[in-house]
């Protein structure tokens, strides 16, 4: 078994380290895949999560942002090497990498899976979550799984791994290469969308993107707290798309996701509703995430949220 | 400039699609239309070819109902339609839907074939890369602006973990799109009309070149079951006490 | 020679009505229809005296005019002959006297004219050509002045023994004059009065004065029937590109009567003054619509292909106004000349969204669900549509079932609405707990297409109307009952153009039907109630009692907002606008509540679904003021011991 692992100078994604203790539980040989800038890094933490052995390089070539090196470097590990299975995240590496190498080796692919019962059966939720389909994978090794993220906690269980290390092979033919011409990253200080324990989401309710100033607000009092948006949101240009909470964008399980201005479409509820505890804050009485939530207040948040944050001051004496 | 755009045939895109007894998403007799992700990348192609000349083809895969989808297509502006409808690949996976597309596509000699980050009702959101790499093209993913530059690249700004980033791609290649792309156009009356005019291939899967190998799908969905509900959620009207007990709600989960 | 260069200064305006659509022969009625409607509307100036004193100003020059007519006749011989008469009533005191009561009744008239315009200055002038009309006025002393002098030195020369009360009191002035001095201002006045008669002729097709020539043909073919029935136009696509037809887009896709409305305006103002979109801030005004229509229209008159075309919108009205609009008719109802300002708009918009796809992007949600799957603006799936009926036993017909006596036509936003779904289920158990056999069609109903049809999508509410009418007739359905004042108007008044002939009873008149017969037995208490006239059961329909009398059954307070019944004011839904972003300075759904709670009404009755939920808006946005409910809940409060 082999999980793919998304590394860089920053180190390594915990979605590496959730996959490998998952692939842990399956087999006890298990691979880690880590090419691009930051890999060498990562073997140490890859390790200590499971990993016998980690496949790895730092070029360069390997964070361009179509993947094509890296799909066929893949392919040649696995034709070099053979495994069962290759776990994926799904993230923007991740997906783009598995794609790929689904052409490369002809194997079969699936996504959205939230657990793997045993090598040649998946488990994933379809639907907008609302059906769960145990699915049998049959054609050439390795299947290719795509797992949603937070689906497992990681576990660190000590341990070394091997390094391999790894030469990059090209396409036949080359590869066209797709050049970055500037970076933008995201300002934010503060617990990540997917680290924090409180996380605070703005809809298409919030009016503008002075309505999430609110949530700032909340957030300072409540403390540990990251901000989100729905797509709406995003679309609407008020907020950066590092911010989208759902199926296109992060997923996150807070102890506490409180959501305002949010319908709460199924887009967006399959991003939060492993939340332990939903409240939802909207003037929409039909609107879905009423349903999901533990508490829903029908109302103004415009009144509610300072109301909160004013109640939250008191208590906590911020 | 020849671009392809990918789009599929969703059943109701605002109802929950149901599984029939065969274990298979319900798209024939279903109502449906054309998935509403695929006409941002569609607006831009049509967009783009008006702003440089040049034709878009609409391709796409599915059974007869999804006929509708393309002539959609063709009534907002496409120039083209493709539609490949054939019994033995109900039930398509995503290798073979892919390696169905990428012959599709093949003799259209497209610099740019565009395709939805992922789709309503599957979202598997893998499917157009790996069209690409059958393709041999270089991909660009999570598109939120397009753009062709010179004839000869294309420029787009894309969503990544840690932000966005403009990236600069050589022609062919292949795009994936979000919805701020683009606001899709309704099709007029008289778009509808032109569209019954323009020329609507269907191919089948010889005229592509495929052999039932390519297209045998290597997954079957042995069990199907809902998912468990959420219980015990309550709503309230909102008051003078609404901030409290949301507090209260946060003292118990000990974040306050 | 002045018939000669009044002609000329006609005839582009003739040609102009030429190059027009003609219109359907049948639109105006029968023959009786129409004649009854020049008597009361022409000859009686019903629709003048809508306005008391503008009223009465108008209908003395009115008549005065058609009375005077003759005299013009007995100048123009006299000017020949000055000692001849007209044959029967020249010469002839009962004449004279006509004549000169008339005449000080026009200047009376005038008098008036220029109080209004000069001191009181009405806002409904705004925009309009005041110039013009002080010309005309002027114009009209003049003639009338002249004529009461030349008739003074006629009798003062013996000419005539028909002596008017003015005429000969102003004679009398004369005794001294000598008779060549006399004779000479014979001579004067006689031609100037018809000097300047033919200068008013030869003014006329160039000003909005022309309405003395069309707007009795204008009436005469005003559109027969409930004012809430669009005129179908029927698409085929199948048909050439030539031939298809799709609204208008240039001058000469209006039909004839659309371009006889725009030379009928005399820029009074009245329409301007109850549109509920001039009211709140939008530039839309039905009378500056009008006139940017005529200036466009007659603009390009001549041979029509040596002028090149230029589309009506955004050359002639801006994209804006044309959408601004609710359909609420309030300005047909008031135009004296029976301008029909809400077809001509429709048709503008019928070419904006067929043709060139050109609309507010958010109305898109609003096709696109109608088109959708789910078949109704709110994009919501087709298996919701009995999601309202939950915990009731309500009867869905399925094909094959027998119909029931009266099917009840729930609408798509009583289906979908929360707050409009607690009226349909209002609704529902008062006509069970009176024993009526009602069924309901299900997810087999679909939209009736009405806000696609105002919203000028005609093909799209023509697939539905004839799938729609499709399902009702092989239903066997005879009676229908809708809670929803547009579903009721499409139904009863458009559907019998797409081969649907059903007999559309609004829910109110049903249920107030049921009252009446002691099939329901409410009782009243004191709760002060206002009713909100909706504008397409009332004004579009003639339907103000029908929720009065079911209102007076449950409560003895019933309290008139002041403008109510035919002058009620929109609430701002109808022409598809629910779905539109609403700009100016106030919304038409927070006017509309403002005045129902000056009332001092507990609670605002209404009757359509939508006038329910955007009166309800307007409470939530106010914070506080009456409770909104339809007047089938209040009925269900009060006959079935709800709580």
């Amino acid at each position: 078994m082999w999980i793919w692992a998304d590394v860089s100078p920053e180190g390594v994604a915990s979605s590496a380290l959730e996959l490998l203790t998952k692939a842990r539980a399956i087999g006890k040989d298990v691979g880690a895949v880590a090419l691009g800038p930051g890999a060498s890094g990562a073997v140490d933490q890859l390790g200590e999560h499971g990993a016998a052995r980690v496949y790895t390089s730092d070029d360069q070539r390997f964070a361009e942002p179509t993947s094509r090196v890296a799909a066929h470097t893949l392919g040649a590990l696995v034709a070099e090497h053979s495994t069962g299975v290759v776990l994926f995240p799904s993230s923007y590496r991740g997906r783009d990498v598995a794609g790929r190498l689904q052409a490369i080796t002809g194997s079969t692919l699936m996504a959205n899976a939230v657990d793997l019962p045993s090598i040649d059966r998946a488990r994933a939720e379809i639907l907008g979550g609302t059906t769960i389909v145990e699915v049998d994978l049959a054609g050439p090794a390795p299947h290719l799984v795509l797992m949603r993220p937070r689906s497992f906690e990681p576990e660190a269980v000590g341990g070394t791994a091997d390094v391999v290390p790894v030469d990059v092979v090209e396409p036949p033919g080359g590869a066209a290469v797709v050049q970055v011409l500037e970076r933008t990253e995201a300002a934010s200080d503060g617990p990540t969308l997917e680290g924090a324990k409180v996380v605070l989401a703005g809809g298409r309710g919030l009016g503008g993107p002075d309505g999430f100033r609110l949530l700032q607000e909340l957030g300072d009092a409540i403390g540990d707290t990251a901000i989100g948006a729905s797509r709406a949101a995003v679309d609407a240009g008020w907020v950066p798309y590092a911010m989208q909470i759902g199926q296109t964008g992060s997923t996150v399980k807070p102890e506490v996701y409180i959501a305002a201005g949010i319908s709460g479409a199924l887009q967006h509820a399959v991003g939060m509703k492993g939340s332990r505890r939903i409240v939802a804050i909207t003037k929409d009485r039909e609107a879905p995430i009423l349903q999901l939530a533990d508490v829903g207040v029908v109302g103004d948040l415009f009144q509610v949220l300072p109301a909160l944050t004013e109640e939250v001051r008191r208590r906590t004496g911020r | 400039m020849n671009i392809a755009v990918l789009v599929k045939w969703v059943p109701e895109p605002q109802g929950t699609p149901t599984l029939g007894p065969d274990h298979l998403l319900v798209r024939e007799g279903a109502d449906g239309a054309l998935d509403p992700g695929d006409e941002y990348g569609l607006e831009r192609a049509l967009q783009l070819v008006e702003r440089d000349g040049g034709e878009v083809t609409v391709v796409s895969m599915g059974p007869e109902v999804a006929v509708a989808a393309v002539q959609r297509g063709l009534a907002m502006g496409a120039d083209r339609g493709v539609l490949v409808t054939d019994d033995t690949v109900r039930g398509a996976d995503t290798l073979v839907t892919a390696r169905v597309l990428a012959a599709a596509i093949r003799p259209i000699g497209a610099d740019l074939v565009v395709a939805a980050v992922e789709s309503t009702d599957g979202y598997t959101g893998t499917l157009p890369v790996t069209v690409a790499e059958l393709l041999g093209l270089p991909s660009v993913t999570f598109a939120t602006s397009l753009d062709i530059v010179d004839g000869s690249h294309v420029r787009a700004e894309r969503q990544t973990a840690a932000g966005a980033e403009v990236v600069s791609s050589p022609l062919p290649a292949l795009v994936t799109v979000t919805t701020g792309v683009a606001e899709p156009r309704y099709p007029s009356l008289k778009g509808v009309m032109a569209a019954k005019s323009k020329p609507l291939d269907r191919p089948s899967l010889a005229d592509l070149g495929l052999a039932a190998d390519d297209v045998r799908p290597s997954q079957t969905v042995a069990s199907v079951e809902a998912a468990p509900l959420k219980a015990g959620g309550r709503v309230i009207e909102a008051g003078p006490e609404t901030a409290a007990e949301i507090a209260d709600l946060l003292a118990e989960a000990r974040v306050i | 020679m002045a018939v000669a260069l009044a002609w000329r200064r006609a005839s582009p305006r003739i040609a102009t009505l030429r190059a027009a659509r003609p219109d359907d022969p049948e639109r105006g009625g029968p023959i009786t229809e129409r004649a009854a409607r020049e008597l009361v509307e022409v000859v009686g100036q019903r629709k003048l005296f809508q306005r008391l004193m503008p009223g009465m100003m108008h209908a003395a020059i009115f008549w005065g005019f058609v009375v005077l007519l003759p005299t013009i006749a007995e100048a123009a011989v006299a000017v020949v002959d000055r000692g001849a008469h007209l044959p029967l009533i020249g010469d002839s005191t009962w004449f004279a006297w006509l004549v000169d009561l008339f005449a000080v009744a026009v200047l009376a008239g005038v008098i008036i004219a220029i109080s209004i315009r000069k001191v009181q200055r009405p806002d409904r002038f705004r925009g309009s050509h005041l110039e013009e009309a002080d010309r005309i006025l002027l114009m009209i002393t003049a003639i009338v002045i002249s004529l009461l002098l030349w008739q003074a030195t006629r009798i003062a020369l013996g000419l005539t023994d028909a002596e008017g009360p003015v005429s000969g009191w102003i004679a009398g002035f004369l005794d001294g004059a000598s008779t060549g001095a006399l004779e000479a201002a014979e001579r004067v006045l006689v031609w100037a009065h018809l000097l300047l008669v033919l200068a008013f002729l030869v003014y006329l097709p160039g000003s909005k004065h022309l309405h003395i020539v069309t707007a009795a043909p204008n009436v005469w073919l005003r559109k027969s029937g409930p004012g809430g029935r669009l005129e179908p136009l029927r698409i085929d696509l199948e048909a050439s590109e030539e031939d298809l037809r799709l609204g208008a887009a240039v001058a000469t896709d209006l039909t004839r009567k659309q371009t006889l409305d725009l030379f009928s305006c005399t820029e009074c103002g009245r329409c301007q003054d109850v549109c509920p979109a001039w009211a709140t801030g939008k530039p839309l005004s039905p009378k500056l619509l009008v006139m940017d229509l005529r200036d466009h229209v007659a603009g390009t008159a001549g041979p029509v292909g040596e002028v090149e075309l230029q589309p009506l919108v955004p050359n002639a009205v801006t994209d804006e106004v044309v959408w601004d609009c609710v359909t609420c008719g309030a300005c047909v109802r008031e135009c004296p000349v029976d301008i029909e300002h809400v077809d001509t708009i429709v048709d503008l918009r019928r070419n904006l969204v067929m043709a060139e796809s050109r609309f507010p992007s958010e109305a898109g949600a609003l096709l696109r669900g109608v088109e959708g799957p789910g078949e109704n603006p709110w994009g919501q799936p087709a298996s919701a549509r009995m999601d309202w009926a939950d915990g009731l036993d309500v009867r869905v017909l399925a094909p094959g079932d027998a119909a029931p006596d009266v099917l009840f036509w729930v609408g798509c936003a009583g289906a979908f609405d929360e707050r409009a779904r607690e009226a349909t289920r209002s609704t529902v158990r008062l006509l069970q707990a009176a024993g009526v056999d009602v069924a309901v069609l299900g997810q087999r109903e679909s939209c009736t297409g009405d806000p696609a049809r105002r919203m000028g999508h005609e093909f799209l509410f023509q697939t539905l109307a004839e799938r729609n009418v499709s399902t009702l007739n092989d239903a066997g359905v005879t009676t229908i009952v809708a809670s929803c004042a547009h579903c009721f108007n499409t139904l009863a008044n458009e559907y019998p153009d797409y081969g649907g002939t059903y007999e559309v009873v609004h829910h109110s008149e049903f249920l107030a039907r049921l009252v009446r017969e002691g099939g329901l037995h409410p009782s009243r208490d004191s709760v002060a109630v206002t009713y909100h006239d909706a504008c397409y059961l009332g004004r579009h329909n003639g339907n103000y009692d029908s929720p009065r009398d079911v209102l007076r059954a449950t409560t003895d307070e019933i309290a008139e907002m002041p403008r109510n019944r035919e002058r009620s004011f929109c609430c701002g839904a109808g022409g598809a606008r629910f779905w539109m972003e609403e700009g100016g300075d106030a919304r038409i759904n927070d006017t509309r509540y403002a005045e129902a709670a000056s009332t001092g009404a507990d609670v605002v009755a209404t009757a359509c679904p939508f006038c329910l939920v955007m009166l309800d808006d307007a409470s939530g946005a106010a914070g506080q003021g009456p409770e909104v409910a339809d007047v089938a809940t209040l009925l269900a409060r009060s006959a079935l011991r709800d709580g």
